[in-house]
C-alpha cells in the first residue's frame, strides 16, 4: 500500500451512526461518526438540521472542536478498561484487576451489609449531569427501587440561578436560542460564550450584522469580549451595584417601562411600613387569605390583586404614596408600595456612587441604562453569577433591569441561562411498572386526576404551578436530596460555614442555628437525608468527581468523607480524580460506543440521539447494563443470604429478591433501544415530540425538535407555546396571555417579605460586597469554564491537550506579575485560610489588577501535589437559601436549595521554584508543610 | 431536564375507564375502519354472500351514519352472474394472496423484514400483538386498517384530553407514514386490472374515506 493509499485510508468507512457527547454543555450537536473495522475512525458536524422560521439562521453546524475530537478520547491512556479492585490504600495507585461478577458481588454486598446495619439511606448516589439520560436513569432507577439518597445534583455542581427562581420563581427561563439573533442589544454579563457556548455563538455574529450591539460585562478582557462593541470592565462581585444604578437612571430619567413593569411585577403591590410584611387578607380579615395580596386602586382604595392572570383589569393601581389600613385586630397601619420603596433603595446607586463600587464610569452606566431602555435587550448569562456567594442578588438586579424595561416574554428579549426542556417519556418511566402505552395511559390518567384535586383546591392556579406542585409531591417521597445537609453533617462542612468571617456580616446567628432553625420549621421536611445519625456507607458516583469538583476540596472530603465510607464505587469511563481514591471502578461504555440521549435543553429545543457506533472497548459496559447487573446480584445476594425484605426511610418495605426483576420490568427493557424507544413514543403519545417518534427514526434522523413544552415542571417553565415554524419565546404565556409567575404573588417578585430577607436586608435586590471567604487576602479567585473541555471531560483528550499548555494555569495580571516578580511560566502557589495549591502562571493584559483565573476542569492530579484550585474554596453556602416553604422558596429536585459559591475567594499569590522532575506529585505524610523551600511571599495579608 | 424524576410520585390510582362508549363521531369513524378492513381481509364464500345480499354497503352505511364528513357509501352491485368461485378467482386476480397480496405494503420490496419491523413495533407499542393467521403479514391493509379502527376507539373511549389529542395525532401521523403512502399506489395498480365489483368499489370507497378521514383529523389537530 503506497502511502497515498494509507492516508485515504484514514478516510474511509464502513459505518455511518448518528452520535451526540451527552455531556454538560447545554448543547445537542448532532455528529455523524463514521466507523472502520469496528473503531471509530472520525466524525463531523451533521450540519442537516431544518431552519425553523424563514429569516432566522438556522442552528447548522452545531458543533465544537470538543465534541469534533471526540474520537480520540475513546482510545486515551486515562480509559478504565476493566473492572478494578483496589489493593493497596485508597488513592494508593494499587490496583488489580477483577472479574464483573466479582466487583458487583463486592459491591453488592457491602450496599446489603449497609442496609442491614445502618438502613438504606446510608446507600448515597452522587446525581449527575454528565453522561446522558441513559447513564443517569440507570442508577437513578436503582436508588428509585431501593429507597436510596441521591444528592441533588444541582446542589452539587451549583448551576443553580437562584436569583432568577427568587424573581420568577423558576430559573429555566431560557428561549431557543435562535432568538438570540432577534435582539437589538446583548449584554453578554457573566458569560463567556466564546469559551462556553461555541455551537452557539454564531447567533451573536449574526445578530451583530443584523444590527445588535453586544456588550461584554466582565471583570477581565475575555474572548467575547474580543468581539463586542462594548467592553465594561468591572469589579468582580459587584454586578448587582451596576444593575440597580442602570435600574436608578431608568427611573430617575423616567425611561422605564413601568405599564410593562407593573402588569408583570410586584411593583405595585402594597407593603406595610410598620413590619415591613406585605400587606395579606389575613392581616384586614380574620380567616383571611395568607396568599392575597393588595394595590391602591386610585379610585377605589384597596383592592385584591388578581390570582389568576397577570392583566389588572379595571384596576388602576397607585405606583407611589402611602395610606392607612384598618387590621382585623382594629389598629390602623400605614401601607405603600414596593415600587415606592424600591425607588428608596436605588437612591444609593446614583451612577456617581455605584461607579465607586463596580468600577464603571457613571457616563458608561448611564450609556448602558438608555440601551437597555431604547432595545431589545437580552442577557445571555451562563451559570458564573450563582457561583458568587451573592449571585441572588446580582441576578435579581438584572431581573429587575430586565422588569422596568419590557424585556421579557417578547422576541430577542429575557435572560438565557438554564434551559431544561421536557422530555415526558422520561420523567413518566420511573413510575411505570410494565411497558407499553396502555401503562402510559394509565399513568398519564392517574397524574390528571392528581393535578385534578390540586386544581380543585386553587382553580386560580396555572397548569405550569400545578406541574410544579407535581414535583413538589414526587420529591416529598422520592431519592433526591439536597447535598447541603449531607456535607453539614458527613462531610465536614461545618466548621467552614460557621465561620462568621468568612460569611456576610448581616447573618446574625451562626450557620448551625439557622440551619436548626430551617430544620425545626418543617422547610426542608422529608429531604434531611441521610440524618445526622445515618452514616453514609456506600458512595456511588457515575460519571460525577467530587473530589475535582467539590468546594471544599480533595483534602476535606478525604479526611471528613472518605473515612465514614466503607466502599466507594466508581462508575466512569476514566480513571478520574475521585476514581483514584475509590474501591472499586467500573468502566463504562462512551459516547460512540452505545446508545443515549442528550438531556433535552430548550436551546436547541431538540432531541439528539447518539448511537452505538463500535462495540464498547475493553470490558467497559453501558450503565444501564451495570445497573440491571448490579439489582440483579442484589436479589441473588439478598437470596443467600436471607435478607428479602427491609423498610426504607420512609417506612416503605422493599423487597430485595425481586429487585433484578424490577429494574427490567420483567424483562421488558433488556436494553438501551427498548429503554429509548418507550421514552420516545411515550413523549409522543404526550406530546412532546411528534407523532411517530421512535428509536427507529432517531436512529435515521439524528435528533428531532421537540412538539411541545411537556407535562411537567422543568419544560413549562419556559411558558411559551410551541409551534414548528415558529421561534421559542420563553415568558410569552406571561406577557401575551397574562399567565401569573409561579411565585408567591403570583407575579415577577422582587420583594421578597421573609423575616430572614427583611433580617439580611434583602428584601429587595441590593449589592453586597462578596464576604472575605477564605480570609482577608489581596487576590480575588475567579474561575470560568475553559475553551478546552467541557468541566474535566475532555481533560485525558490528547488532541484538545495540545491545543493549550496541557496543564492547569493560573491567569495573573501583566501589572501583579510585575509587582510580585512573577514571569510566564512560572509556577505560582495560590493559598488562604483554606488551603493552597500550585500551578503554571500565565502572565496576561488581559485579567484585571488584583484578579487571578484559575479556568475549572482540570483534574486536582494533573497539579503539583495532586492539589486543585477547589483547595483554596471553603464552598460557603448562603444561609438565606436555607428559607423554605415561603411561596416558591420550597425544594423542587435541581431547584431551590442552598449551593456553595466559589468565585470571589480570596487568596494569595506567591512565586515559587517549578518542582523537580524526579519529585513525587503525592504528598509526602511527612511534609507538612505545603510550601517549597525557596518559595518567595509577596501579596501579603492585608489589613484587618 | 438533568436530573428530574418523578420516582417519588406513585401513580396507583386506576382511572374509572368505561370501554363501553357510547356511539358518536369518532365511534363512527372506528367503525368504517372495522367494516373496510374486514373487507379487504379476504374473500371466501360468506364474503361472496354479503357481496350478493348487498351487505357491506349496507353494514359500511350503518358505520358512517355518524360520520363528521360527508362520504359517500356507493353501492355496489355484485352481477348477478359470477358466482361463488368467481367472485374468489376474481379476488386471487386482484390481490393475490398471503405475504404475496398487494394489499401489503412492502409487496415486491427486496427487504420486506426491514419494512414491517416498524409497523409491528408500533403495534407492540399500543399493545397490540399480530396476529398472522392466514400468512398475513402486519403490513397487510386489514391489519392496518384495524389499527386506525383501534386508535380512533382509544381516541372515543380515554378521559384524557391530552391523551384524546395523542391518539388523534398517531392517526394523523399512521395515515400519513403508511396506509396513504402505499394504499393509493395500490388502487392505481389494481385499478389498471380492471377490477370487478364489489372490489373496484371498496378500493374507491377506503381511499376516499382515507383523504377524507385524514383531512378531518387534521382539521381537528390544526384547527
Amino acid at each position: 500500500m503506497s502511502t497515498e493509499d494509507s492516508y485515504r485510508r484514514r478516510w474511509c468507512w464502513d459505518r455511518v451512526t448518528w452520535g451526540t457527547h451527552c455531556v454538560n454543555c447545554l448543547a445537542s450537536c448532532s455528529y455523524r461518526v463514521f466507523a472502520r473495522g469496528g473503531t471509530v475512525a472520525f466524525e463531523e458536524q451533521g450540519g442537516t438540521i431544518e431552519p425553523v422560521v424563514q429569516g432566522v439562521p438556522d442552528l447548522n453546524p452545531l458543533g465544537c472542536q470538543k465534541g469534533s475530537a471526540w474520537s480520540a478520547q475513546l482510545s486515551s491512556e486515562d480509559r478504565v478498561l476493566h473492572p478494578l479492585r483496589r489493593v493497596g490504600e485508597r488513592g494508593s495507585g494499587r490496583w488489580e484487576q477483577t472479574t464483573w461478577d466479582e466487583a458487583l458481588t463486592e459491591v453488592a454486598d457491602a450496599m446489603l451489609d449497609a442496609i442491614d446495619e445502618n438502613g438504606v439511606e446510608s446507600v448515597v448516589f452522587e446525581e449527575s449531569v454528565e453522561g446522558g439520560l441513559l447513564s443517569q436513569a440507570s442508577f437513578l432507577r436503582l436508588a428509585s427501587l431501593l429507597g436510596a439518597v441521591t444528592l441533588d445534583a444541582n446542589g452539587l455542581v451549583n448551576d443553580l440561578p437562584t436569583g432568577q427562581h427568587i424573581t420568577f420563581g423558576k430559573f429555566s427561563c431560557a428561549s431557543t436560542v435562535d432568538d438570540t439573533f432577534r435582539s437589538d442589544l446583548l449584554l453578554l454579563w457573566h458569560s463567556n460564550p466564546a469559551y462556553t457556548s461555541i455551537p452557539y455563538h454564531h447567533f451573536i455574529t449574526e445578530a451583530r450584522y443584523r444590527g445588535a450591539t453586544v456588550v461584554s460585562i466582565a471583570p477581565d478582557y475575555n474572548a467575547s469580549a474580543v468581539s463586542s462593541d462594548l467592553f465594561v470592565p468591572i469589579r468582580p462581585g459587584t454586578d448587582a451595584a451596576l444593575a440597580l444604578s442602570m435600574c436608578h437612571v431608568l427611573l430617575a430619567e423616567d425611561r422605564a417601562d413601568l405599564d410593562f413593569a407593573v402588569a408583570q411585577t410586584d411593583l405595585a403591590l402594597l407593603v406595610r411600613t410598620d413590619t415591613g410584611r406585605f400587606l395579606r387578607q389575613r392581616d384586614i380579615r380574620r380567616g383571611g387569605a395568607e396568599d392575597q395580596f393588595f394595590l391602591w386602586d386610585l379610585s377605589v382604595g384597596l383592592r385584591n390583586a388578581p390570582r389568576a392572570t397577570l392583566r389588572l383589569e379595571d384596576i388602576t393601581p397607585a405606583l407611589r404614596g402611602r395610606w392607612p389600613v384598618d387590621l382585623a385586630d382594629g389598629s390602623t397601619t400605614e401601607v405603600t408600595t414596593v415600587l415606592e420603596l424600591l425607588e428608596r433603595r436605588l437612591a444609593d446607586y446614583a451612577p456617581e456612587r455605584a461607579g465607586e463600587v463596580c468600577g464603571v464610569a457613571p457616563s458608561t452606566i448611564r450609556h448602558l441604562a438608555h440601551l437597555v431602555a431604547d432595545r431589545r435587550c437580552k442577557i445571555l448569562e451562563g451559570f458564573n453569577a450563582p457561583k458568587y456567594y451573592h449571585g441572588d442578588l446580582m441576578e435579581r438586579s438584572m431581573c429587575l433591569l430586565l422588569g422596568l424595561t419590557g424585556n421579557w416574554g417578547r422576541p430577542g428579549t429575557g435572560i438565557q441561562g438554564l434551559a431544561l426542556a421536557g422530555l415526558d417519556g422520561y420523567l413518566l418511566f420511573p413510575m411505570k411498572t410494565r411497558k407499553g402505552l396502555e401503562e402510559t395511559e394509565r399513568l398519564i390518567e392517574g397524574i390528571e386526576q392528581v393535578v385534578a384535586t390540586m386544581r380543585a383546591k386553587d382553580p386560580e392556579a396555572t397548569d405550569e404551578m400545578l406541574g410544579n406542585q407535581l414535583l413538589a409531591l414526587a420529591a416529598s417521597s422520592g431519592t433526591s436530596a439536597p447535598p447541603v445537609f449531607f456535607n453539614y453533617h458527613h462531610a465536614g462542612y461545618r466548621q467552614a460555614w460557621n465561620r462568621t468571617e468568612w460569611s456576610d456580616p448581616a447573618m446574625a446567628r451562626s450557620f448551625d442555628a439557622y440551619l436548626a432553625d430551617a430544620v425545626r420549621r418543617g422547610w426542608w421536611g422529608g429531604v434531611v437525608r441521610p440524618g445526622a445519625a445515618t452514616p453514609p456507607r456506600v458512595l456511588f458516583t457515575v460519571g460525577t468527581n467530587p473530589l475535582r469538583r467539590s468546594r471544599g476540596g480533595r483534602t476535606r472530603l478525604l479526611a471528613d468523607l472518605w473515612p465514614k465510607l466503607e466502599k466507594i464505587v466508581v462508575v466512569d469511563f476514566r480513571m478520574s480524580t475521585t476514581a483514584l481514591h475509590a474501591d472499586i471502578v467500573l468502566p463504562s461504555a462512551m459516547q460512540y460506543e452505545r446508545v443515549n440521549l442528550q438531556y433535552p435543553i430548550t436551546h436547541s429545543f431538540r432531541l439528539s440521539f447518539s448511537d452505538a457506533a463500535t462495540p464498547p472497548r475493553g470490558e467497559s459496559r453501558t450503565e444501564w447494563q451495570i445497573f440491571s447487573a448490579l439489582a440483579a446480584k442484589l436479589s441473588e445476594r439478598a437470596v443467600e443470604r436471607g435478607l428479602l425484605e427491609y423498610v426504607d426511610g420512609r417506612r416503605q418495605t422493599r423487597r430485595l429478591d425481586r429487585l433484578g426483576e424490577d429494574f427490567v420490568m420483567q424483562g421488558g427493557f433488556a436494553s438501551e433501544d427498548e429503554v429509548v424507544d418507550e421514552w420516545v413514543r411515550d413523549s409522543a403519545a404526550a406530546g412532546t415530540l411528534p407523532p411517530g417518534t421512535s428509536v427507529e427514526t432517531l436512529r435515521r434522523d439524528g435528533s428531532v425538535r421537540f412538539t411541545g413544552l411537556g407535562m411537567f415542571a422543568p419544560g413549562l417553565s419556559v411558558a411559551a407555546d410551541v409551534a414548528p415554524s415558529k421561534v421559542l419565546t420563553a415568558f410569552s404565556w406571561h406577557v401575551e396571555q397574562a399567565l401569573p409567575f409561579p411565585t408567591l404573588t403570583r407575579r415577577a417578585q422582587f420583594y421578597i417579605d421573609h423575616p430572614w430577607f427583611i433580617e439580611a436586608d434583602e428584601h429587595l435586590p441590593r449589592h453586597k460586597e462578596p464576604p472575605r471567604m477564605g480570609g482577608n487576602w489581596p487576590f480575588t479567585l475567579t474561575s470560568g469554564h475553559s475553551r478546552w473541555t467541557v468541566h474535566s471531560i475532555s481533560m485525558g483528550n490528547r488532541f484538545l491537550l495540545g491545543t493549550h499548555r496541557g496543564r492547569p494555569l493560573v491567569v495573573v495580571s501583566e501589572h501583579d506579575a510585575a509587582s510580585l516578580g512573577v514571569a510566564d511560566g512560572d509556577e505560582v502557589r495560590v493559598s488562604n485560610d483554606h488551603g493552597a495549591f500550585a500551578a503554571m502562571a500565565r502572565v496576561t493584559a488581559r485579567i484585571r489588577p488584583g484578579q487571578l483565573v484559575v479556568y475549572n476542569g482540570f483534574e486536582p492530579h494533573m497539579y503539583p501535589r495532586w492539589e486543585g484550585a477547589n483547595e483554596v474554596e471553603p464552598g460557603m453556602v448562603k444561609w438565606l437559601h436555607l428559607v423554605g416553604r415561603y411561596g416558591h422558596l420550597r425544594y423542587l429536585p435541581f431547584g431551590w436549595q442552598p449551593v456553595p459559591a466559589d468565585r470571589a475567594v480570596l487568596v494569595r499569590l506567591e512565586r515559587v521554584a517549578p518542582l523537580e522532575p524526579d519529585e513525587p506529585d503525592e504528598p509526602d505524610e511527612a511534609d507538612g508543610g505545603h510550601v517549597p523551600a525557596g518559595a518567595v511571599s509577596a501579596g501579603g495579608r492585608e489589613e484587618q | 431536564m438533568f436530573t428530574y424524576s418523578l420516582s417519588g410520585l406513585d401513580i396507583k390510582a386506576v382511572p374509572d375507564r368505561t370501554e363501553e362508549v357510547e356511539e358518536n363521531e369518532t365511534t363512527a369513524r372506528s367503525a368504517v375502519y372495522q367494516v373496510l378492513g374486514a373487507f379487504f381481509a379476504g374473500a371466501d364464500r360468506d364474503h361472496y354472500e354479503k357481496a350478493r345480499q348487498g351487505l357491506w354497503a349496507k353494514e359500511l352505511a350503518g358505520a358512517a351514519a355518524l360520520l363528521p364528513f360527508a362520504f359517500d357509501v356507493g353501492e355496489p352491485i355484485l352481477p348477478p352472474d359470477v358466482g361463488p368461485d368467481a367472485y374468489l378467482q376474481e379476488h386471487l386476480r386482484l390481490f393475490g394472496e398471503g405475504r404475496q397480496s398487494r394489499l401489503c405494503a412492502g409487496y415486491g420490496a427486496e427487504d420486506r423484514a426491514a419494512l414491517e419491523a416498524p409497523v409491528r413495533r408500533e403495534y407492540e407499542y399500543y399493545g397490540l400483538s399480530v396476529s398472522l393467521e392466514g400468512g398475513r403479514s402486519p403490513d397487510h391493509l386489514t391489519i392496518e386498517c384495524d389499527f386506525m379502527q383501534y386508535l380512533s376507539f382509544r381516541e372515543a373511549a380515554t378521559g384524557s384530553e391530552r391523551l384524546r389529542t395523542s391518539y388523534r395525532r398517531a392517526q394523523r401521523d399512521f395515515l400519513e407514514r403508511h396506509l396513504l403512502s402505499w394504499f393509493p399506489g395500490v388502487v392505481a395498480s389494481v385499478g389498471a386490472l380492471d377490477p370487478k365489483m364489489p372490489f373496484s368499489w371498496g378500493l374507491e370507497r377506503l381511499e376516499a374515506f382515507l383523504h377524507a378521514d385524514s383531512d378531518y383529523v387534521t382539521h381537528l389537530l390544526d384547527p
